[in-house]
């Protein structure tokens, strides 16, 4: 290999594992799937299919476009009364999660809203900070 | 090939074969503990009373939850819906619920919750009772489960699934919350009813 060739693919061997170092570290702090992991999946379940008729879906939920409104309140507060999704009423009542933040709210929200099929726009940083702010 | 390397595959797949047998071969699950002695009235979620009686000539398997459990609990019910939907139809089979919060988990919120799970009351059944008698029964149910004490919740709430023989002699124990154990326990059940 000469001079040349090395000043050239140089260069472009340092870019290229830059580039894939970015890639990779992206993917590992994809911060809404850790949330949703370590605040959600115990009861909703990996695939967020949640627990037959005890605890309701989130993948692919009705609900999260009739109720796109009141999403970050529920995270927070959970919901003590029975919640329709998908047509059928579950009785289980949702623990909140009032650790999280604005900004963990808004990441694992925007998590579920575009996994396992669903196809929601995502809630931008300020809708959930109004919602916050407007919850019951 | 040459035939040396031959012999070498056929000692190989002999070896195997023989690890196989000694697998599957006799078919026995150990005996790990009993619950013979063990008294208890729990009511289930159709209100009926259940008691060591209940379960005499069945194999069964056995947890401890409640339903307002955020952490395993629903995991380890998605796992024994699996057992519950593998044996719905065989008799010698049922399966036994502890709520471990009794005060909150009272017949109808016990129910409501089975009803959400779609499962027959004769099959699985969901008690509460006297909070002191359940733990005192998950104490015996637990015995050899000791070395899990360091989890959070501590042993009542392990996760444990235990599998009960016949003679009401434990047979094992399995993590709850993880498909490939449950797995294994329903190969064992499997097992333990050809015995």
């Amino acid at each position: 290999m000469n001079k040349k060739t090395l000043t050239i693919l140089g260069p472009a061997l340092v870019g290229l594992v830059v580039v894939l170092i970015l890639l990779y570290s992206t993917r590992a702090t994809d911060q809404g799937a850790e949330l949703y992991a370590v605040h959600c999946q115990s009861c909703h379940m990996e695939n967020g299919q949640g627990l037959r008729g005890v605890i309701p879906p989130v993948a692919k939920a009705d609900y999260l476009s009739i109720h796109r409104a009141e999403l970050a309140c529920l995270i927070r507060y959970g919901a003590e009364n029975p919640m329709v999704v998908n047509g059928k009423t579950y009785q289980q009542a949702m623990p909140g999660n009032e650790q999280l933040t604005e900004t963990d709210i808004a990441n694992v929200l925007n998590y579920v809203l575009k996994s396992w099929g669903n196809e929601e726009k995502p809630l931008s940083l300020q809708e959930v900070q109004n919602q916050l702010e407007a919850c019951d | 090939m040459k035939a040396k390397h031959f012999l070498y595959l056929i000692a190989i797949g002999l070896f195997v074969v023989s690890c196989e047998n000694s697998k599957t071969g006799s078919n026995k699950l150990p005996v790990l503990g009993t619950v013979e002695e063990a008294q208890y009235q729990f009511v289930n979620q159709d209100s009926a009373e259940v008691s060591p009686k209940t379960f005499e000539n069945k194999i069964y398997v056995t947890d401890f939850f409640f339903t307002t459990c955020p952490t395993i609990c629903p995991t380890m019910k998605q796992q024994m819906l699996r057992v519950y939907e593998e044996f719905e139809n065989n008799e010698n089979v049922m399966l036994l619920s502890h709520t471990i919060d009794p005060q909150h988990d009272t017949v109808g919120v016990l129910r409501t919750y089975a009803e959400g799970l779609g499962i027959a009351s004769d099959k699985w059944m969901m008690v509460t009772g006297d909070k002191k008698e359940i733990f005192d029964i998950a104490a015996k149910y637990m015995v050899s489960a000791l070395k899990d004490e360091s989890q959070p919740g501590g042993l009542v709430h392990s996760g444990a699934f235990v599998l009960i023989d016949q003679n009401k002699k434990i047979r094992g124990y399995y993590d709850g919350t993880k498909e490939m154990e449950t797995n294994e326990l329903i190969d064992d059940m499997k097992v333990l009813l050809n015995e």
